[in-house]
């Protein structure tokens, strides 16, 4: 518990103390993110998006057979109606913003409390907190502050980059998944082009 | 008094490491014993000893024999037991100034898991060559051996016959000469090879990390220099030379395009369409017309195989997948491509339309890379009727769908058949399916199994067993699936080399890649094997295979066949990793090792049926 307060304050420390380059774009691009987030929380269906990872994904998610280092990846499958739904409502959130931005789909992965899952990426392969080719990883405590509280949270995390963590509710009211609406000062064209 | 005046001169010594103090010497090896830098062979390569007297000839000439248009290659290594400066040079008496001899340095890579030095990265060097031991470059204490290795190229239009050289060792007042034998033997290698040996690469980045020099000092964006294509270029010449291909993809898991590796598009809907070529042309066109290798030893030719950008989310956006918009922008932008590469002439290249992504990374619902889930064959089916929408029929540009398969590799041949033409299989899967090979190309696909290059802890024949089985299986390639990530200190904290075939020379102030051991030899290998084939109009194919096959690891042809598992008739999502393990037992079992002589005795079988063909 402590650990965590420890790092929740450093990172609010780090989101306040962060200098920018250019504050004026900043505050624009934070500003259109957080309005994209926004939306993103009314238009995205939690419901939809809790059909996107099938139940063979989510029981060999953790699986680890030390005679097969890909057995969690090879079972991963998805509902590709639900995905396709989901993503497309993803891509078109992402038009609300002037500048290329991404925004992606996180989803708590149940019986895992503190795990959480991306879903889906876009096309601009930006995010401030996937690890490239994890199934799933660690919450961080602004995720956990949407999920719980379901308040958006502005993360200025890495150096230039702009991240806002939206809610996501199904039907019932539950909040069931968040967005990261994403984007950088200074696009790096090559990046995980790979 | 006396006591002092040796303090001095032991400290003089020191000082200035030495002219020559003590006798220095020059050995030659064959080129699969690899050195290390103490006088010794490294450890996997020990078995071969016997290969060193294979060099020699009664006279104690090294005697290389060579066949035209081609490469014969040795090592040479200068040892001295002491601190030493000399010079190495190596020169045959060629009248006619055609044959080249082309120099390398060998560079002692240290590997932290295995504590000891193996030798692969060569860098080029000009004769005379002057250095000292230990080598100030390669800082290896105690080092009293470096290598190097030696390539003599024997171009197709050389004389057959005999000719003289020698390599001779300067330290301080002596001088050590081997003498050299070149016999240049009548026939000519075929140009063309059986086996494709493709060397993949994913991206540019890795340019701008390996070559930090010029990346740093350039003042614009270093992605839309001269220098950043001509380094492009420069990796697909060092493969070319090697009698390789390379193929570098150009979009990532999510479907963002490097920009050099597609035309700029503009409009959305039934208004997209392409409204920059180029950086596009400023990367390919070289490249398929050929120009790009015009100083190259074979010839200028243009690439046979090329990745396009395409991916679910290029040219058409995912955003109206499956809707009217996504066709739209999909057949407006691949009629201009085949339209652009029609104009230009380049109609010798296969343009891939392939999919790598896999969902596991998030970008997309469907396997393009390995599919697992029947389902996804789908999305195939679906490019395919969008291809077929946008190309036209009697297009003489090559556009091809390409598919990396594994698990379902069965299915994928019956369901796919006439949508995807290019093949590039699991080996261990593809073992299962002995049939499939001539199924495939009897209706004019093309197959390559893939895998990764040997490290360089093993012995240096490892390399040569990956275009052996190509052949031996009657496919049309094999695919490294990646070859220019060195690990992040290959000099001096090496990680084996698995994926690495060549380095960055940017330490050795080169912006361009320099080989290695390993690709020398998978080069020499191909050679051969093109040798070999070459007389499949003289003996029946099945016996030269048969016979490379005993003569490499005393197999026979059956060997490199897994019997049909009975999980090849579950559905492949149901397969387990570890039960593929098990399906591939009877070759793990009957397949020896290969020793590091193995690819000698074939390389000797080859002169053997070109000595009775003359």
């Amino acid at each position: 518990m402590k650990t965590i307060y420890l790092v929740s304050l450093l990172l609010t420390l780090a989101t306040l103390g962060q200098a920018q380059d250019n504050p004026d774009a900043t505050s624009t691009i934070r500003q259109e993110l957080e309005s994209a987030a926004r939306v993103a929380t009314v238009m995205v269906d939690g419901d939809v998006c809790q059909k996107i990872v099938t139940p063979l994904a989510k029981e060999y998610m953790f699986k680890v057979d030390p005679h097969d280092e890909w057995l969690a990846g090879d079972n991963y499958d998805v509902d590709d109606v639900s995905f396709n739904i989901t993503k497309k409502t993803l891509i078109r959130l992402s038009h609300l913003t002037s500048f290329p931005s991404d925004v992606n789909l996180w989803l708590p992965i149940d019986g895992h409390p503190g795990k959480i899952e991306m879903v889906i990426r876009n096309k601009n392969e930006m995010s401030q907190f996937w690890r490239w080719g994890d199934l799933y990883q660690d919450m961080t405590p602004q995720m956990e502050t949407v999920l719980k509280t379901g308040q958006r949270v502005t993360v200025l995390g890495r150096p230039g980059w702009i991240s806002v963590l939206a809610p996501v509710y199904n039907s019932l009211g539950d909040i069931v998944g968040l967005i990261e609406a994403v984007s950088r000062e200074k696009m790096d064209a090559h990046e995980n082009v790979k | 008094m006396r006591r002092f005046h040796w303090r001095v001169f032991f400290l003089l010594l020191g000082l200035f490491p030495g002219r020559c103090r003590a006798a220095a010497s020059l050995e030659a090896l064959p080129e699969f014993l690899r050195p290390d830098p103490f006088g010794g062979i490294v450890a996997p390569d020990l078995g071969g000893t016997r290969l060193r007297s294979g060099l020699y000839d009664a006279r104690h000439r090294v005697a290389l024999q060579g066949w035209r248009g081609g490469y014969a290659s040795f090592q040479l290594v200068v040892k001295s037991p002491a601190p030493a400066e000399y010079s190495l040079e190596v020169s045959l008496d060629d009248p006619t100034h055609s044959i080249k001899t082309d120099l390398f340095r060998e560079w002692f890579h240290f590997i932290d898991a295995d504590k000891h030095y193996f030798p692969d990265a060569l860098v080029p060097i000009h004769a005379p060559y002057r250095s000292r031991l230990p080598d100030p470059d390669n800082k290896i204490d105690q080092q009293t051996a470096q290598a190097f290795w030696v390539d003599v190229y024997v171009p197709p239009d050389t004389k057959p016959g005999i000719l003289a050289g020698k390599a001779r060792l300067r330290c301080g007042a002596s001088t050590v000469t081997v003498p050299l034998q070149l016999t240049v033997l009548d026939r000519v290698i075929p140009a063309e090879d059986v086996v494709t040996i493709d060397h993949n690469s994913y991206g540019s980045s890795f340019l701008a990390e390996q070559y930090g020099t010029a990346y740093h000092s350039y003042s614009g964006n270093w992605f839309e220099s001269d220098q950043f294509f001509r380094l492009i270029h420069a990796y697909h010449q060092i493969f070319y030379e090697h009698r390789g291909i390379m193929h570098q993809l150009g979009y990532g898991h999510s479907g963002k395009v490097g920009p050099e590796f597609a035309p700029v598009l503009a409009g959305t809907g039934r208004t997209r369409h392409v409204a920059d070529w180029t950086l596009f042309d400023r990367h390919y066109a070289s490249l398929l017309d050929g120009t790009a290798f015009a100083s190259s030893r074979r010839g200028p030719r243009p690439i046979p195989f090329v990745y396009l950008p395409i991916n679910p989310e290029w040219p058409a956006s995912y955003e109206f997948w499956g809707e009217p918009g996504y066709e739209a922008e999909f057949v407006n932008v691949l009629s201009e491509m085949e339209r652009h590469f029609r104009e230009k002439g380049w109609t010798h290249t296969n343009f891939e339309v392939f999919f790598n992504h896999k969902k596991r990374y998030m970008g997309f619902p469907w396997d393009g890379d390995e599919v697992r889930f029947p389902k996804d064959l789908n999305y195939f089916l679906e490019y395919g009727h969008l291809l077929k929408k946008a190309l036209p029929t009697d297009s003489p540009v090559h556009f091809v769908m390409r598919a990396d398969v594994s698990w379902d590799m069965e299915q994928q041949f019956k369901v796919l058949k006439g949508v995807v033409t290019l093949w590039c299989a699991s080996g261990g899967i593809l073992s299962f399916y002995r049939d499939a090979p001539k199924t495939l190309r009897d209706r004019g696909d093309v197959v390559w199994y893939y895998g990764g290059p040997p490290n360089v802890t093993q012995n240096a024949a490892a390399i040569t067993e990956y275009p052996l089985r190509a052949w031996l299986w009657g496919v049309n390639g094999y695919v490294h699936w990646l070859t220019v990530a060195p690990g992040e200190d290959p000099w001096f904290h090496f990680d084996g080399g698995g994926t690495v075939l060549v380095y960055s020379g940017d330490r050795f102030g080169l912006t361009e890649p320099i080989p290695s051991i390993r690709l020398k030899i998978q080069r020499n290998c191909l050679q051969d094997i093109a040798v070999l084939d070459s007389f499949k109009n003289r003996e029946p194919l099945e016996s030269l295979r048969t016979e490379a096959a005993h003569r490499f690891n005393n197999s026979v042809l059956d060997d490199w066949w897994n019997p049909r598992p009975p999980l090849a008739d579950i559905p492949s999502d149901q397969w387990e990793g570890s039960a593929i393990d098990t399906a591939m037992e009877h070759t793990n079992k009957a397949l020896a090792p290969p020793g590091v002589s193995a690819w000698y005795n074939v390389h000797q079988y080859a002169l053997q049926l070109t000595r009775g063909a003359k």
